[in-house]
């Protein structure tokens, strides 16, 4: 007998009165309860409150305290037996979407960006992993590579707590992750230059990299290592064997750079030799008669003037562009007006895309005829062509959408909510829409804050497609009713994200749509952010109603 | 089975399983209310108790022809609804938490008696929903199809996996978690007031 002593009279334990009161004791046994507890008064006291706890919690549940919700008023199994073949036609487009990038823009990319030197196994090893992008940002790679292993570890946090207990998947990350931290990295020198003029003097040598910031600089003498350079005029006409990395107003190279040449400047001219390749984006890119490129020519530029010779591929995006040196590759441009001059010779083929034919000189030498395709104009509503592609960037966005909220789906739920704050999320898309790619760039003035900037950059711009998505979301509540499950609130997505292409495509209105949902969308992730980040703030005392007096025990069991 | 609490609708159910739609809305008109509410106690939130009630429906259209017109037909719905809604939540893995300790093993705390019965005198309606929604999902669960659908112990060992003699365990564990919730609940007002 389960009973707790208590000087003379032993009391019972509540188990036991518990199962009394639910009928849940043998007849016997539940006789001596019985029994006992009218001559104990703890006992009783113990049961009389188990069975006033039993009718509170009976009442409680009963209560009607929220009428049907309005969409359940009718049984909507017709609607719900709809989704699953939209489910099913949506992952195929899908997938046809994903198969129509990548051939059409991933593919051509790669293989154009592996001629250009680039060369990488898939885009994920290119864009992170490829030696010859950071090339010349070797100082900065220990950064990068951080960046880079924590946001992998994440990913990789993400899928294995899937599968693993988040402990020990924690674990196995965090393993990995201090590994590859623990590597042991190469030794290199550096030296820092920092003045209105900088001077490397002709005899000079300095063995590594340099970094200098300064209003001028010069490179007379000799690096034997990277040159990397935030100023705001640059003149390199000394011997750089590594790689040159330029942030200025105006670059100029007359001297030998070994290595690649990457940047952003307002003007850079090349009059010396760069022995591998280049890659910019200017206002004004210049290659000289007397320049010389050794490998591939990457330029994003409003004015491309090129005389000299590159022994690779070009590939050139530029508002006017004119060719008159030799190229060794093929050429593959985008721009305004294109003019390839007389003594121009390119040994591969010429792909142009532009408002207006190029203008070929008969006397230039080329492989190949140019291959003119007339830039689209994007007005093309009436082409059948133009709504197939919009059916595959809807499903390709579903799918994005889909993996987002896969990935981090407590996120996107609170995203969802946060947009309907309407005014908060509009207001604060509009501070982050403009905001924070200005921030961005002024951040990539700073040697750290590049970095920083870049990636911020990067996010900002995939927000822009999240946002979309969000948005699709909740339009999707509204018209299926909300939810709290993960693939019910995809599916609000896919059908509210449909509806939000669609409205993009509405002529002249449709862009203002895209706007507002990108304004509306992006507010609504950073609200999100906002929240998620914020400290918690204790609660305040909740208002406690005056206690009706039928809340009390006592009262008649509703039926 | 104290809810809904009505004659059994005989007539309805086997119109419904001969595919009489508008016996269907019938039955699902007059139980829908219930569900709504059995849900919304088990689950945590009303947009899941929503999608719960959509889907058990949907789950009672297809099983409707292996329901045993000898039985009680609320005590088969509850009995399908907690089935459901004890899925979610182990789906959601809300359970691990406070379910994976060895319970058995975990002494009680006995109650005062005066204190205990001064606690729910005070306690309203209202006040048991909110602390409710604080509880584990298993707790929940067990208060949830003891105290609204009035499920035996039979049946809530049954849904919950475990055995007989350990419902009354999970059923005093449960009224413990409530009298903690509902107590914090009271701190925090008095703190706030003060």
């Amino acid at each position: 007998m389960n009973e707790i002593p208590e000087g003379k009279m032993k009391h019972l334990d509540e188990m036991t009165l518990l199962l009394y009161i639910e009928r849940q004791l043998d007849r016997a046994r539940g006789l001596e309860v019985s029994a006992h507890t009218q001559e104990c008064d703890v006992c009783r006291t113990l049961l009389r409150a188990l069975e006033r706890e039993s009718r509170l919690l009976t009442r409680a549940m009963l209560e009607e305290d929220e009428p049907l919700p309005s969409r359940l008023a009718q049984f909507q199994e017709r609607a719900r037996r709809s989704m699953q073949w939209i489910w099913g036609v949506v992952f195929g487009l899908a997938a046809t979407g994903v198969y129509a990038l990548y051939t059409t823009y991933i593919q051509p990319w790669e293989l154009q960006l592996e001629g250009a030197g680039f060369g990488g196994s898939n885009l994920l090893n290119l864009m992170i992993f490829q030696g010859a992008m950071w090339k010349g940002w070797q100082s900065m790679l220990t950064l990068l590579e951080v960046l880079a292993m924590v946001t992998l570890a994440g990913l990789g946090a993400m899928f294995l707590r899937r599968r693993i207990r988040r402990g020990s998947a924690l674990a196995l990350v965090f393993a990995g992750f201090c590994t590859v931290l623990a590597m042991p990295a190469p030794a290199s020198a550096t030296e820092f230059r920092k003045g209105d003029s900088v001077t490397v003097a002709k005899e000079e040598t300095i063995k590594g990299d340099v970094y200098i910031t300064g209003t001028r600089a010069r490179i007379n003498g000799t690096v034997d290592g990277d040159l990397i350079v935030f100023c705001q005029s640059l003149d390199v006409s000394g011997h750089v064997t590594g790689d040159v990395l330029t942030f200025s107003q105006s670059a100029r190279i007359t001297g030998q750079v070994d290595g690649n040449v990457r940047g952003a400047n307002n003007n850079l001219t090349i009059t010396g030799t760069v022995g591998k390749n280049v890659m910019v984006f200017e206002e004004t890119l210049t290659l000289d008669a007397n320049g010389k490129i050794g490998g591939s020519l990457t330029s994003f530029v409003e004015n491309l003037g090129a005389e000299g010779g590159v022994g690779r591929d070009a590939l050139l995006f530029f508002a006017h562009g004119s060719l008159a040196g030799k190229i060794g590759g093929g050429v593959r441009a985008k721009g305004d007006t294109l003019v390839i001059g007389p003594t121009a010779v390119i040994d591969g083929p010429v792909h142009f895309e532009g408002h207006k034919p190029p203008e070929v000189s008969p006397s230039a030498k080329l492989a190949s005829p140019v291959e003119f395709k007339q830039m689209e104009k994007k007005s093309s509503y009436r082409e059948g062509h133009y709504y197939v592609w919009q059916v595959i960037w809807a499903a390709a966005f579903i799918l994005f959408g889909l993996v987002l909220f896969a990935l981090m789906p407590k996120f996107s739920q609170e995203a969802v909510k946060s947009a309907e704050h309407y005014g908060a999320a509009a207001g604060l898309g509009v501070l982050v829409l403009f905001g924070v790619p200005i921030a961005a760039c002024i951040a990539c003035i700073t040697v750290v804050g590049l970095f920083i900037g870049i990636s911020t950059l990067f996010l900002w711009y995939a927000s822009l497609y999240f946002a979309q998505i969000i948005v699709g979301a909740v339009i999707g509540q509204w018209l299926m009713g909300r939810t709290s499950e993960l693939w019910p609130l995809i599916g609000r997505m896919a059908v509210g994200l449909v509806i939000v292409r669609l409205c993009t495509t509405i002529p002249h209105l449709g862009g203002w749509v895209k706007f507002a949902a990108i304004l509306w969308g992006i507010g609504a992730i950073s609200l999100a952010l906002y929240r998620r980040f914020q400290p918690m703030i204790a609660p305040s005392a909740p208002y406690s109603p005056p206690m009706p007096p039928n809340t009390t025990l006592g009262g008649a069991v509703p039926a | 089975m104290n809810a809904p609490g009505k004659t059994e609708p005989t007539e309805a159910i086997a119109r419904a399983r001969a595919g009489d739609a508008e016996a269907w809305g019938e039955l699902y008109r007059e139980y829908a209310p219930a569900m709504f509410r059995f849900c919304r106690r088990a689950l945590p939130t009303r947009e899941d108790a929503e999608d719960a009630t959509m889907e058990i429906f949907m789950k009672l259209k297809v099983k409707l022809v292996q329901y045993d017109a000898t039985r009680s037909f609320s005590a088969w719905l509850y009995k399908v609804a907690a089935n459901h809604c004890w899925d979610i939540l182990r789906r959601r893995r809300i359970r691990q938490d406070k379910e994976t300790g060895d319970l058995e093993n975990v002494p009680l705390e006995h109650p005062d008696p005066s204190q205990l019965e001064m606690l729910i005198e005070q306690r309203s309606s209202e006040e048991v929903r909110k602390a409710l929604a604080k509880m584990g999902a298993r707790a929940r669960m067990a208060l949830v199809m003891r105290y609204y659908s009035d499920m035996s112990y039979d049946e809530i060992a049954d849904e919950l996996g475990v055995r007989r003699a350990f419902v009354g365990v999970v059923l005093l564990r449960a009224r413990h978690e409530l009298r903690q919730a509902l107590e914090s609940n009271t701190a925090l007002a008095a703190g706030g007031a003060s």
